[in-house]
């Protein structure tokens, strides 16, 4: 059984539909590409996922749990981790606190064992050298690691990502990119949007490709990237890609 | 008016003005501080958002407190402290307790206070990046949780300054209290001038004080912003000797100049 699976989930803001009719699944150590044009509802269908939206209709199923009856959101949320598109670090809390205070809080755990964990999972995104630091002292890359360190101090069974490179400079762009890879050879469960192609084709398991609220192709990196059948995924693809070579 | 006459009056009078001077004080700062506090309380439980998913029961006590909340802030901005101040004074006094004027006097600054320092904290939340809350709740914590963590730690340093001033703004106008006849700064040089019949020099050596006093404050809630402002810039270094590095480089600036 898929570890996530969306069945004609639909959602709209005054109205207007954001997701209309998505349907898809992630299966367990799977890595899945969210990819499509700005406006497509990919956040939301991330933020439907961690329960940060709710759905007006459908059904997602996350870790064989149908999560509109979930009670215990915030157990829930545990489970399942988030990364943004701006870090959201908390601006008041330095790099170690920022990453033990959900253990502490949500966890139980005392400080010198969330500690522990911390500083193991801020090694691994190489920034423990930075755990006095304040968010604002650091550049875009260093916050996005972590950002992802604090997420895996929650030890998530599901990493979700949202544009997690689109708002660094491209220089930091690869650092973070590397860290997300680690994960993926991990096993770590992920749905990744990105605007990075390159890096979807190199790490996904599978490409979804969502347009104006509907999924109009997914396959292989394989399949999407080299022999895409949707006209509209061409066009969107050699308009990325174009503007890759460009840069 | 004469300057002669002024410092005769602060040498004859000073014990007064000094009483003065205390009372003022006491009932500025714990009528500010305790005023903070409602108004953490207040404008905290006015920025809670519900989930749409709690229950309804929960929804609708929530509309029925914030609307309290509202009349009270509304009533206690929208009178003059003057007012409120005769009016629960003796409220109480008639139909309650036989109260000390002192005690009526912080308690009438407090809620007046915090009813201005509930909005001053609401907006201060409100200015919180949404984000701050969403990355909280999407770790599994609460939205008290989150709130009392990450949102109001941050809405508290961002509105410092507004919360500063609200002292500065009680050390003046503490000076109503004197309705109630406690031995505050305007209340002492009332009968000062009502026993010299020097009133302009009195009022003066007495509006000196008040500029005096909120100078100092001014000049003290600064320190403290800077302080607050210096824990969020400070240097990224591994372990403890970012504190060291950051003496070195002070010492690096003097010896610059
Ligand atoms: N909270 C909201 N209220 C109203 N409209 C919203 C809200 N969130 C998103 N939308 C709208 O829903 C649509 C899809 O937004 P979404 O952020 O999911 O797109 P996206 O695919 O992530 O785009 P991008 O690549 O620009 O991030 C957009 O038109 C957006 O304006
Ligand atoms: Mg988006």
């Amino acid at each position: 059984m898929p570890i996530i699976e969306v069945r004609n989930v639909r959602k709209s803001f005054d109205g207007m539909g954001v997701l209309r009719d998505i349907c898809f699944d992630v299966e367990k150590g799977e890595v899945v590409c969210l990819i499509g044009p700005s406006g497509s509802g990919k956040s939301t269908m991330l933020r439907c996922i961690n329960l940060l939206e709710d759905i007006d209709a459908g059904k997602i199923t996350v870790l064989s749990e149908d999560i509109s009856a979930i009670r215990d959101i915030n157990a829930y949320r545990r489970r399942v981790g988030m990364v943004f598109q701006q870090f959201n670090l908390f601006a008041n809390k330095n790099v170690l606190d920022n990453c033990i205070l959900a253990q502490m809080k949500v966890l139980k755990k005392d400080r010198k064992s969330a500690q522990e964990t911390a500083m193991e999972q801020l090694k691994k995104v190489g920034m423990a050298d930075f755990a006095k630091a304040y968010p604002s002292t650091l550049s875009g890359g260093q916050k996005q690691r972590v950002a992802i360190a604090r997420a895996l101090c929650m030890e998530p069974e599901i990493m979700l990502f949202d544009e997690p490179t689109s708002a660094l400079d491209p220089e930091m762009v690869g650092e973070v990119l590397s860290v997300i890879r680690d994960l993926a050879n991990e096993d770590m469960t992920m749905v990744i949007v990105t605007h990075e192609m390159a890096f979807a084709k190199e790490v996904a398991d599978k490409v979804v490709f969502m347009d104006n609220g509907i999924i109009l192709e997914e396959g292989s990196p394989e399949e999407i990237f080299n022999d895409p059948k949707n006209e509209r995924t061409r066009q969107f693809l050699s308009r990325v890609i174009k503007k890759e070579f460009v840069s | 008016m004469s300057l002669q006459k002024c410092f005769e009056i602060i040498l004859k009078y000073w014990p007064s003005f000094l009483l003065g001077i205390r009372t003022t004080l006491i009932v500025a700062i714990s009528g500010t501080a305790i005023g903070l506090v409602i108004g953490l309380f207040v404008g905290g439980i006015r920025a809670i958002r519900l989930d749409k998913t709690s229950p309804v029961s929960l929804k609708l006590f929530k509309r029925f407190i914030d609307a309290v909340l509202k009349v009270y802030i509304e009533v206690f901005r929208g009178t003059p402290m003057m007012v409120q101040a005769v009016f629960i004074y003796y409220l109480v006094y008639t139909n309650i307790v036989h109260w000390d004027k002192m005690v009526a006097a912080i308690f009438v600054i407090s809620i007046n206070t915090g009813a201005y320092m509930a909005e001053i904290v609401r907006s201060g939340i409100q200015a919180v990046d949404p984000g701050q809350n969403e990355a909280g709740r999407s770790l599994g914590m609460s939205s008290g949780q989150t709130m009392m963590n990450v949102v109001l730690p941050q809405a508290i340093r961002n509105a410092f300054p507004a919360i500063g001033n609200e002292l500065i703004v009680n050390i003046k106008d503490s000076s109503v209290l004197m309705i109630i006849s406690i031995t505050e700064l305007m209340f002492q040089s009332n009968s000062i001038a009502g026993t010299t019949y020097r009133f302009t020099e009195t009022y003066f050596v007495t509006a000196m004080i008040y500029l005096a006093l909120t100078s100092i404050s001014s000049v003290v809630l600064s320190r403290i912003e800077r302080k607050l402002n210096h824990t969020r810039t400070s240097l990224p270094q591994s372990d403890t000797n970012a504190h060291s590095m950051a003496i070195a480089r002070k010492g690096a600036d003097y010896a610059d100049n």
